[in-house]
């Protein structure tokens, strides 16, 4: 330990002399860092100058850097957009309806998945559940689609049975956020549930029979073992999706759009894909794109505070 | 050994407990089951309904006519490609930047990761990336698919993660034995570290091959699109041949054999089955690899 001490004590003193040639050792760690360094500076950092744009006005021949400045027109532009509020309302409202479905549907599967004692049932079903997260949004909107349709779809066949009238569910507004939610939590709940199984296998088995002993039954041993154990996971987890509550998925959105859902199903993305690279208003759609980050970045800032302030946990 | 009784309570819920995962296991795999037959069906017999559990009129003729579509096969080519050089080159580059980053007494290593890290809190949104794509001439190259894409953040940090847990005495002795940084990685850290090698492979393998964006929205040639932007087109548009006119007599021909519905069916399998194929046998690596990501470093 004392030379341990005196050691960084030396090395300190000759900090300023030796930095370089303390970094010339490491040369070659440098060199497997450079192109990382690299690419996080052209594709991340550029663009990051890029949204300068949002109070300029694009022009092809001269590129961002020489655009006129036209301050903050595109700006007011957006925020008096006849369906502002609604943008801001529908990328909240799903975000917020993923979350509040999707954020517990994981831990339930993963209690009711540690119950199971048939080790073959369990990874047969585990590999199943993994499925739909490794298949591209647009075969999952497919699939959904295919069942829902009108025309032969699954779901009309059997209403039709039932001698109901066949219905366009995607095309409906009220159907719509239940259909994104139902697909989100559908692709992601398998996978999603991994993390609370592992958290679940580090409860010790002993607490589990010494409540049976004292006569708890499964109900009792879920909520005063299993659900208590696996709280910081569950906590952690919270905090960090909270970060992503104006960010609603577009994949999955542009996927699932349909003209009689758009008053529902536009979101701050789909508006800035739309505007942006179809239809080419360059600095609007920059503007829909900085306010969406800005949003976010406030998000994860104060969740980050609040972790930090509520548990030991926190981003940075 | 004591062994206690199931309740009547206990065995409601087993049985509760089995027939819900029973279930949801079912709801899970039947749509993808349900394609399959559809796509392995007689495209005009299909038409009538009723096709549960097994194809009526068994055939290959989907499948046969979907690859007969040449901008089908370019798509695939350029899936093929994209995600053969792109995950080669995210792994190597990923692992070597997460072993850099995993050595402690690096000067700078703070700063550099925050740097890195920004760049996940803070982004310049959609447009100024694409115009940055576009002067550098990307979105008319196949390149568009893998330089943008060389890095995720997160699997650097996994990377970083596992490359901690080796034991520093492997290291130490290593370098008694006068082996430097290259040698180490590729003849002692890489091979130690495949099971999270093969996590990310995964992961980057499998978001090459579904991405369906970049081709869609930043990339205007159609000989330029991969297999995943394709299936989008031709899913979302309800004609078949709208997504691919460019042979559109070739199609009026084939339709005499089959539907675009059935067509799409096999388009749809084709896409994922290669997905299917690998990731059960990953399994156990990338359960491995969340949880060491969930750790926080």
């Amino acid at each position: 330990m004392k030379t341990m001490r005196l050691k960084t004590k030396k090395s300190n003193s000759h900090n300023k002399k030796s930095i370089w040639k303390r970094m010339r050792k490491y040369k070659v760690l440098y060199l497997f860092l450079l192109p990382a360094i690299v690419f996080f500076f052209i594709f991340g950092y550029i663009p990051m100058y890029g949204v300068t744009l949002a109070f300029k006005e694009f022009r092809f021949d001269t590129g961002i850097l020489m655009s006129p400045w036209v301050g903050l027109k595109y700006v007011e532009k957006f925020f008096s957009y006849f369906q502002f509020r609604l943008l801001i309302r529908n990328s909240f409202l799903i975000s917020f309806l993923k979350l509040l479905f999707g954020f517990p549907a994981p831990i339930i599967l993963a209690i009711m998945l540690n119950e199971v004692r048939a080790k073959k049932f369990k990874r047969v079903f585990q590999t199943v559940s993994y499925l739909p997260y490794f298949v591209s949004w647009v075969v999952v909107a497919t699939i959904f689609t295919k069942f829902l349709s009108p025309h032969q779809g699954l779901f009309n066949e059997l209403r039709m049975a039932m001698d109901k009238e066949p219905i366009f569910f995607l095309g409906i507004v009220k159907y719509f956020y239940i259909v994104i939610v139902t697909s989100d939590i559908w692709k992601n709940v398998g996978f999603n549930s991994i993390i609370y199984l592992a958290a679940l296998s580090s409860i010790s088995p002993m607490l589990y029979e010494a409540a049976s002993i004292d006569g708890a039954g499964k109900w009792k041993k879920i909520i005063h073992i299993t659900l208590p154990s696996i709280l910081p996971t569950v906590g952690i987890l919270f905090i960090l999706s909270m970060s992503g509550l104006l960010r609603a998925g577009y994949e999955q959105i542009i996927l699932f759009q349909q003209p009689p859902t758009i008053p529902v199903s536009e979101v701050l993305e789909t508006y800035s894909v739309k505007v942006g690279l179809q239809q080419g208003q360059y600095s609007y759609a920059t503007v829909v794109g900085l306010f969406q980050s800005i949003v976010s970045l406030i998000l994860i800032v104060t969740t980050n505070k609040i972790a930090k302030k509520v548990s030991d946990t926190s981003l940075w | 050994m004591m062994v206690i009784k199931e309740s009547t309570g206990e065995k409601v819920f087993k049985v509760f407990n089995y027939s819900f995962l029973t279930s949801l296991g079912f709801l899970t795999f039947y749509p993808f089951f349900y394609v399959l037959i559809l796509s392995l069906n007689d495209g005009f017999d299909s038409l009538k309904g009723g096709l549960y559990f097994w194809p009526r009129e068994l055939t290959l003729q989907n499948y046969i006519k979907a690859f007969e579509d040449p901008l089908i096969l370019n798509a695939f080519s350029i899936s093929i490609f994209r995600t053969v050089v792109g995950t080669f080159l995210c792994v190597l580059l990923t692992a070597l930047a997460g072993y850099a980053l995993a050595r402690k007494d690096l000067p700078g290593r703070g700063i550099i990761t925050f740097f890195f890290f920004f760049t996940t809190i803070f982004s310049g949104g959609l447009i100024p990336f694409f115009i940055l794509l576009r002067s550098l001439r990307l979105t008319s190259s196949i390149w568009i698919y893998v330089l943008p894409y060389l890095y995720q953040f997160f699997n650097i940090i996994i990377m970083r993660t596992y490359f901690q847990t080796i034991p520093n005495e492997i290291r130490e002795s290593a370098v008694i034995d006068g082996c430097g940084e290259l040698k180490m990685f590729f003849k002692i850290f890489f091979p130690l570290s495949l099971p999270m090698i093969a996590t990310i492979t995964l992961f980057y393998g499998v978001g090459h091959w579904n991405d369906w964006f970049v081709g869609a929205f930043f990339v205007a040639d159609k000989n330029l699109k991969p297999a995943a932007t394709i299936l989008q087109k031709i899913l979302s548009e309800t004609n078949f041949e709208q997504a691919t006119d460019t042979n559109r007599m070739n199609f009026n021909i084939n339709r005499a054999k089959t539907t675009p519905e059935a067509l799409r069916m096999a388009f749809l399998m084709i896409t994922t089955l290669p997905i299917l194929c690998v990731y059960p046998f990953l399994q156990k690596y990338f359960i491995k690899g969340i949880m060491i990501g969930s750790i926080k470093g």
